[in-house]
Parts: C-alpha cells; structure tokens; sequence
C-alpha cells in the first residue's frame, strides 16, 4: 500500500448536509483511505492508496457526477 | 508592486476566445464559485474580434457591396457604379469591432464575479505561480493558482527581409486603423488572411499583388480548389507572384519598391503599401515555459495531449499557442472548454478531424476532414468525385458558377472522409460535410437527405450522387 494525500477544490458545499454526501460518496471509493472535509475553504483531504486508485479518478467519484451538482478539481498536482 | 500572491484556483495567460470559453466554462461548471485569474495585454477578446475574425469578415463584406453591383451577372441588371468613402467604412468597422468587443466580452466578464482581470504578461516563476508585468517591465501582481492554462495566442510574423522597417508595411494587426484606399498594394503571402485582405482591398479598387513563396495557394486545400480559386482572382484583377522571394523592400518617392526573385529572375514592383501576411507565430517565449517544464514544438507552439495537457501536470493549453495544424476561433474555444472539463475530472478530447476550416474570399473556401491526398497516403486508396457547380440550377440562376465541390469516401464502404467547397456560401454549407465527417455518414446518407432545390446546399447532394451515376444523364429531381 502507498498512502498518498490528495487535496481537493471541491464546489457547490453549501451546509453540513453537503459536507456529509461529499464525505460519505468519496469513502466509498475503491482505494480511498480518509476523507476530511471543509466547507468553509470548499476543500477536502482525502487520503488514498495510490496503488489503487490515482488521484484523478477521484474527480470521477459518483458524487461529483450529474446530476449531483457538486464538482471537484486537484489542488496540488 | 503587491508582492504577496494571489491565490485562485485557475490562472489564465490570455484574455482572447480560448480564454474566454474557459473562464465561462469553468464557471458554469462551479456554478460560479471557481476563482479565476485571467491575465493579458491589449483589448478583451484578443485576436479574434479585435484583429482577425470580425473586422476581417465586415471589411470583405463591405467590399462586396461595392464591388457586386459594379459586376452584374444576370441578363438586364446593369453596371452601377457604387459612391462610397472608405474612410467611412473603416470607421464603421472599427465602430462595429468596438461594439462587438463590449457585447460579447467586455459586458459578459462583468457578469461574472468570480473572475479578476489583469492587465499585464504574465511569466512563470514556478509550476502554479506567474508573475505579471506592466508595459514598462514593471511586476504588478503575482497570482497563483491550483490549475493553470495557457491560452496567449499568437501574433503575426515579420520576415527579415532587406528594408522593410525602415520602409514601413502592415500587417493583420494594424490594417484595421487605415482610412485611406492604398491605391495599390504588395501583399507578402498568398495564405488565408492574404487573400482575404487582398480581395477586399481589390473589390473596393486597389491593384493588388501577391507574392507567394510556395507554387500554389492555400496549400491545405484540394489542388482543384486553389487553383480554380487562383484564376478567379485572376479573373478580377489580382496578380499573383508564385514561387517569389522578397529579396529588398525600399522607399523610391511616395512608392514603396519590392524586389523579388522568380524563375524569371529578379523582378520589382513599385506600390503604396505592403502587407505582411506570411503567418503567425505564438506569444509563447516570455511565458518562462521551461520553469514550468511545458514542452514546446520547433516553433514554440505548445504540445499537448488530445485532452489540452501539456507536459506539466495541472497546466494546460488552448487556442492560437497550441501544436496543430488548424488555428481558429472555434478551435481556440472548443480546446478552452475541453482544457476546464478535463480539470473537473471529464475525459473530454478535441476532436481535429471532423473541425471545419474556410477562407472567406468570394467564392468562399471551406473543408473539413481529409484531403483526397491525405487519405490515400494513409490508406492506399480513396474515392472522390468533384461537382462543378456549373451544373447546379441555382448558380447557374445567380451567374456565380465559379465553384466546385469535392468529397472523398472510403472506397470500402463509402463513408464520407472529407469535403472541401468553393463556393459563394461554401463556410454555410460545410456544416454538412463537419456532420458526414464526424458522424461517419456514407453517400447515401447524404443523398437520402431532403435538399432545397434550388439551392447551393444541393450542390453537396449533386457531388454525392455523382459517385453512383452520371450526373449528364440524371434530370434535375432525380432522388
Ligand atoms: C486576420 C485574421 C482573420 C481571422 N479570421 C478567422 C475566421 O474568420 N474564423 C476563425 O475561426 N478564425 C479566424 N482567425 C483566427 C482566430 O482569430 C484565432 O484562431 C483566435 O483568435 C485565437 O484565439 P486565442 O484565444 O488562442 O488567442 P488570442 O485571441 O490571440 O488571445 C491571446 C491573448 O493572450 C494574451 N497574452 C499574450 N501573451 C501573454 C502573456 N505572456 N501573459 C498573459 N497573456 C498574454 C493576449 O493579450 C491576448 O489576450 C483569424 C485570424 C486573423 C489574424
């Protein structure tokens, strides 16, 4: 296992609810490890396994895809 | 200077149509929440509405006017000379430009809260951070962001030639402040932007001259089509230098004298103005790309991925500055919204090949796909048939049967590849050929398609059905 941290721009946050779909939909991810999440800054840090998954692919992660009305990009490339 | 950085979470080198197109992308994107630097010099909305596209659409457009009306084509219209004042016109273009530039840039960026302009080059000190300078070489600010594109365009070229700055020329960046009709003119290169500037100035009355270095025009297009387009300007008027090279360029009087080399050997022309229109080259060399570890081409064009990457992970490219063979306004848009989709996580990738080009002379010039030459070279054989337009109704109504058509299939299940028009509308109609290309039509997907009869569009019909029968022996509703 590779643990890498990845940090996200994440949009459209607007409350705690928010913050809790964003979580939970990004903890699901094959190769996700930790997700910390704040609305203030719109941004999250997401721990992962990079032997699993590359950090791009988290863009992908359902919660991100319409018709959720979240979206994401990389912080630190 | 306030030296403290910036931070967004995209930075734009550019303020021209590619930038533009992913300002606003990005933001519908977030839904507005992406802040977004967008860097550049000169008026909003860069080449395109200032330089390129629209003021050199509105002054052939003008030219027509004057010219049409002076070169009736039909039975019993007669000859009518046309008053104008050209500086008038040169007015009202830069007038036009003026409003274009504040209806689709200036008024639309307001709108947009999360986007902050700044007037300056910006250069690259790292991968995320550029700083950007004044016309004096002052630093004014320096910005961050966590995505970065650079869209900075490209500016026309000015060959070393003997003379030509002390002599003095224009070029597709300063024609647009003229007010006087050169009487007569040298344009230096027979590509696109010379043979439209060139066709304008000729309709409204100048004696033009071109001077090209390669033996034939337009090189990208079917050789049918460049040279049948040759002749028609030949026809009107225009003087063509092929296979020349510009050796001197002096002042002799009130005239500007041009010296040439041609198989004939030297030769000279004595004009009121120069044109400079031997191409362009991108604004890539004070962007510091080495800093940022952005690969270039021999030419500093960008290289990128079909996804608009570059070689440096988070920065991307879009438009003029950009590898390829195309450079267009639609493109420059289209690689800007590809650029900003792939950054929210999309595998969006230019499409270069169902992309439609033209050249707006009369006739026109437009294609999209593969040459015939193109497809053979790649895969051995090809099919193609070419469709004077002397044998359709309506141009035969109008007189204007200056033109063909021209489509290329794969000869293994004639599926449409490429299709190039000479045409008076011929930038209206490719949109047929940009579908047939792109959504891999056949032949009979076009013929199966209901045209206006009579119209120029049938023409395309016309080229089609000439691949399955002879057009000399089919009346003119046959389906
Ligand atoms: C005469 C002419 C006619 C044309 N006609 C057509 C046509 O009919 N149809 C068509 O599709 N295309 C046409 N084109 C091509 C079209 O204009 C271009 O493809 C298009 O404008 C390119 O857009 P861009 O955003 O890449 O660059 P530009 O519009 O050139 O924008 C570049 C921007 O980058 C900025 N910049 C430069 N250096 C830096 C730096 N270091 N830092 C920050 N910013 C920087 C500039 O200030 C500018 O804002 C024509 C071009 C010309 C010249």
């Amino acid at each position: 296992m590779k643990e890498e941290r990845v940090k996200l721009r994440i949009y459209g946050m607007t409350c705690d609810d928010c913050v809790n779909t964003v979580s939970h939909g990004l903890k699901k991810q094959d190769g996700v490890l930790d997700v910390k999440i704040s609305l203030k800054d719109g941004s999250g840090e997401i721990e992962i396994d990079s032997d699993k998954i590359e950090p791009e692919k988290l863009l992908k992660n359902e919660v991100f895809e319409k018709p959720s009305h979240y979206r994401a990009t990389l912080m630190d490339q | 200077m306030n030296s403290e950085v910036q931070k967004f979470d995209l930075v734009i080198l550019g303020r021209g149509a590619a930038a533009f197109s992913a300002a606003i992308k990005a933001s519908e994107l977030s839904n507005g929440e992406m802040t977004i630097a967008m860097i550049g010099v000169g008026p909003l909305g860069g080449t395109c509405v200032n330089f390129g596209c629209v003021p050199s659409k509105y002054l052939l457009e003008a030219s027509h006017s004057v010219f049409r009306p002076e070169h009736p084509r039909m039975a019993g219209i007669h000859t009518t000379m046309v008053k104008y004042e050209f500086s008038e016109v040169m007015e009202g273009l830069r007038s036009y430009v003026g409003h274009a530039r504040d209806t689709k840039y200036a008024k639309v960026i307001e709108n947009y809260s999360n986007v902050s302009l700044f007037t300056g080059l910006g250069k690259f000190v790292d991968k995320k951070t550029v700083v950007v300078s004044d016309s004096n070489g002052k630093d004014v600010a320096v910005v961050s962001g966590s995505n970065m594109l650079i869209a900075t365009g490209s500016h026309p070229t000015v060959p070393n030639i003997e003379g030509l700055k002390e002599t003095g020329f224009l070029t597709s960046d300063t024609i647009w402040g003229i007010n006087d009709l050169p009487e007569s003119v040298a344009i230096i290169g027979g590509g696109a932007i010379g043979l439209e500037l060139g066709q304008a100035l000729l309709h409204f009355g100048s004696k033009v001259t071109v001077i090209e270095a390669l033996d034939s025009l337009l090189p990208q297009t079917e050789p049918e089509i460049g040279s049948a387009l040759k002749m028609y300007l030949e026809e009107e008027g225009m003087k063509f230098y092929m296979r020349a090279r510009v050796s001197k360029i002096n002042k002799n009087g009130g005239m500007k004298s041009v010296e040439f080399i041609t198989h004939k050997g030297n030769e000279k022309i004595d004009v009121q103005e120069i044109i400079i229109a031997t191409g362009r080259q991108p604004n890539t060399e004070y962007l510091d790309l080495k800093t940022a570890g952005v690969d270039t081409d021999p030419r500093g064009l960008i290289i990128t991925s079909r996804t608009m990457k570059t070689s440096a992970s988070g920065i991307y490219a879009a438009g003029d500055c950009v590898s390829k063979k195309m450079f267009l306004e639609t493109l420059a848009a289209r690689e800007g919204v590809t650029a900003v989709s792939n950054m929210f996580g999309e595998d969006m990738k230019i499409d270069y090949e169902s992309a439609t080009w033209a050249v707006f002379t009369n006739p026109q010039v437009a294609g999209v796909g593969m040459t015939e030459n193109e497809f053979s070279r790649k895969n051995g054989s090809c099919s193609c048939r070419i469709f004077s337009l002397e044998n359709l109704t309506k141009a035969s109504i109008t007189g204007e049967t200056e033109g063909i058509i021209k489509i290329t299939v794969d000869p293994k299940d004639n599926t449409v590849v490429g299709m190039q028009i000479l045409a008076p509308n011929a930038t209206d109609i490719i949109t047929e050929g940009a579908y047939a290309v792109g959504k891999g039509y056949k032949i009979d997907d076009i013929i199966a398609t209901s045209h206006i009869f009579p119209s120029i569009s049938e023409g395309v019909k016309l080229a089609a059905q000439s691949f399955i029968r002879d057009l000399s022996k089919m009346a003119c509703c046959v389906e």
